[in-house]
């Protein structure tokens, strides 16, 4: 058989079998492939859901009927007497549980709000020398910056606690915020970066022919352009700050800074609080980031996966 | 002249922030810890003096802190492989087009995005020795005879148990990333390999396995780093007791409730070296770039 006749007889069986099985799966494989496909999307959305449901599950209900056996897996009674007693609505609120909260969850908010805008300020600025700009050292600093991303918290806790205590910036927003921001710097300039670069040069071109400064061109061309990128950054920015636990453990020391998460920790240490209101607690602490995430999750996947693939 | 002097210091105008940032709060602190792992530094007890290698001889004297190692790696094992198969699992499950493929990202996400600590919280109470619905579930489906007390007796299970609520964390970061990778994959490859008469397991071995090497060897270090610095999960669940201990704990104990810096400062170093080594080794391990696979 010459080598051209062989080619051509596998093309052939090639094709034919090709054709064969995609009828075969057209007739009978379809309704399995698809069963199957079904089982493993609900095995994926118990494993990543079950734990936030069971959460709201024993959050919505009473006491005795979350401690019954065996567990009941849909809240019945359907009650929202936990939300209302950590509110402090009708009657006394446990331990004060309404206050703390309340507190905690806005200090959660001005630390990483307070840390997402000056880090998105800082990494803009500096994204933009990195990706388009001449100068001595470049990659020297852009090399050592994102080297910081592989530090581990390890390395800078204990120093970072002498700093502010010697600046009397412990318990301080300020403290916690510095920290926040030079921790979460190195990511938000990576995707700051890639970002950048992705946007075609011309655009900015344009405008210094019109007789625009490269700072102009920043603000006036490559920010509105830039959006996505500079929205996948303050969201990362904000989630991480809003989840940091170790780090305000040491810098904050009372209520007046203390982030949710300490406060909810603290309030679980006591092991007096109910489950029903543990849980409460849990899902208040964990209702911003997690509305956040639902609705910006494309900026999340953009910012996560930014420069993962090149 | 003035606008071009502007024009050349613009540059360090624009980067002289994040330098400022990233050198006071980042470089000096890590020089910092280098030096004073070498001293004596007792807040309550000065004063400061050179000990040499004496804080790190009293960490390797002090069996706490070497269980809590032991345990680290264990976490690290755990927590590197569970999270990369998984990831790699649910990246090829969601990687092509299907209706509700964004809400069904949105949700596995989730985990990802909510604080380590509220997780933990939830999983201890899922873990609940009287009233968890890991016991009751179980129950119901005959695994076991009677209710188990899940954590704090053994030790492998406890750390089993607690590395599972850092892998439900950060399962999300591995697949969005080995995803990315996935979809970078010319459809035709595939295509072309169908034709040759491969199979799904068969291509996924010999085009996909090979094309997302380097997007799984990023994932594995993400995981390494983050489960080196476990914490959040192991002080929730676990508490200050040894059994399940991490050195991250350790060292806050160390540090702030012993409030012996030194030991702290040591303790930092010896995993801050670790972890720059292990990530290292593992790039190393995993990170080929494939420009061709299909021959």
């Amino acid at each position: 058989m010459t080598a051209d006749s062989q080619a051509e007889t596998r093309l052939t069986r090639a094709a034919d079998s090709a054709a064969a099985r995609r009828f075969a799966r057209a007739l009978s494989r379809r309704p399995a492939r698809a069963l199957g496909r079904v089982i493993t999307l609900a095995v994926i959305l118990l494993w990543s859901l079950f734990p936030i449901y069971w959460a709201l599950n024993t959050s919505l209900t009473t006491l005795s009927a979350a401690d019954s056996t065996p567990a009941r897996y849909v809240p019945s009674p359907l009650v929202g007497t936990s939300y209302k007693s950590v509110f402090g609505i009708g009657g006394a609120s446990q331990d004060g549980i309404s206050s703390q909260l309340g507190r905690s969850l806005l200090n959660s908010a001005v630390e990483s709000g307070g840390a997402m805008i000056l880090t998105v300020v800082i990494a803009v600025f500096a994204a933009y020398a990195f990706a388009r700009l001449q100068f001595r050292f470049k990659r020297t600093i852009f090399v050592s910056v994102l080297a910081t991303l592989l530090l581990p918290a390890y390395a800078t806790l204990i120093p970072l606690y002498r700093i502010m205590a010697s600046l009397g910036l412990v318990n301080t927003y300020i403290a916690v915020i510095l920290v926040y921001t030079s921790g979460f710097l190195p990511l938000a300039i990576w995707i700051l970066y890639n970002y950048f670069n992705s946007i075609p040069r011309e655009l900015e071109e344009a405008a210094f022919v019109d007789g625009a400064s490269p700072m102009r061109a920043l603000l006036r061309v490559v920010v509105p352009v830039a959006m996505p990128g500079i929205a996948a950054a303050a969201i990362i920015a904000f989630l991480l700050g809003w989840a940091q636990f170790l780090f305000p453990l040491v810098l904050t020391t009372d209520l007046s800074t203390q982030p949710v998460t300490v406060i909810v920790a603290a309030l679980n240490q006591q092991r007096i609080v109910p489950f029903t209101l543990m849980m409460a607690c849990g899902v208040l602490a964990a209702a911003v980031p997690g509305v956040l995430a639902l609705i910006l999750n494309r900026y999340i996947v953009e910012g996560v996966t930014a420069g993962s693939v090149k | 002249m003035r606008t071009r002097l502007r024009r050349q210091l613009l540059p360090y105008i624009l980067v002289s922030p994040l330098l400022v940032f990233i050198v006071a709060l980042s470089f000096v602190p890590t020089v910092d810890t280098t030096v004073e792992a070498f001293f004596r530094v007792m807040p309550l007890d000065p004063p400061t003096a050179f000990t040499g290698v004496g804080n790190f001889r009293a960490l390797f004297d002090n069996p706490a802190i070497v269980t809590s190692w032991v345990n680290t790696a264990v976490y690290v094992a755990i927590g590197v492989v569970a999270s990369v198969v998984l990831g790699t699992a649910i990246a090829v499950a969601l990687r092509r087009r299907f209706r509700f493929r964004g809400i069904m990202l949105a949700l596995v996400i989730l985990p990802w995005a909510l604080p380590s600590v509220v997780e933990a919280v939830i999983w201890s109470w899922i873990y609940n020795p009287t009233f968890g619905v890991l016991n009751s579930a179980l129950k119901s489906l005959h695994a076991i005879g009677g209710y188990h007390v899940w954590l704090g007796l053994d030790r492998w299970l406890t750390i089993a148990l607690i590395e599972i609520v850092q892998v439900w964390q950060i399962t999300p970061l591995s697949a969005l990333i080995i995803m990315a990778a996935l979809q970078s994959i010319p459809p035709d490859l595939y295509e072309a390999a169908r034709v040759d008469g491969a199979g799904a397991l068969s291509s996924f071995r010999r085009i996909s396995l090979p094309l997302i090497r380097p997007a799984v060897a990023v994932a594995a270090v993400e995981a390494l780093v983050l489960s080196l610095n476990i914490f959040d999960q192991v002080y929730i669940l676990n508490g200050i007791a040894p059994l399940g201990s991490s050195v991250m704990l350790q060292t806050y104990v160390t540090t702030f409730e012993d409030l012996n810096f030194g030991g702290g400062y040591a303790l930092s170093l010896l995993v801050t070296a670790a972890t720059a080594l292990a990530s290292m080794a593992m790039l190393a391990l995993l990170y080929r770039r494939t420009e061709a696979a299909v021959t």
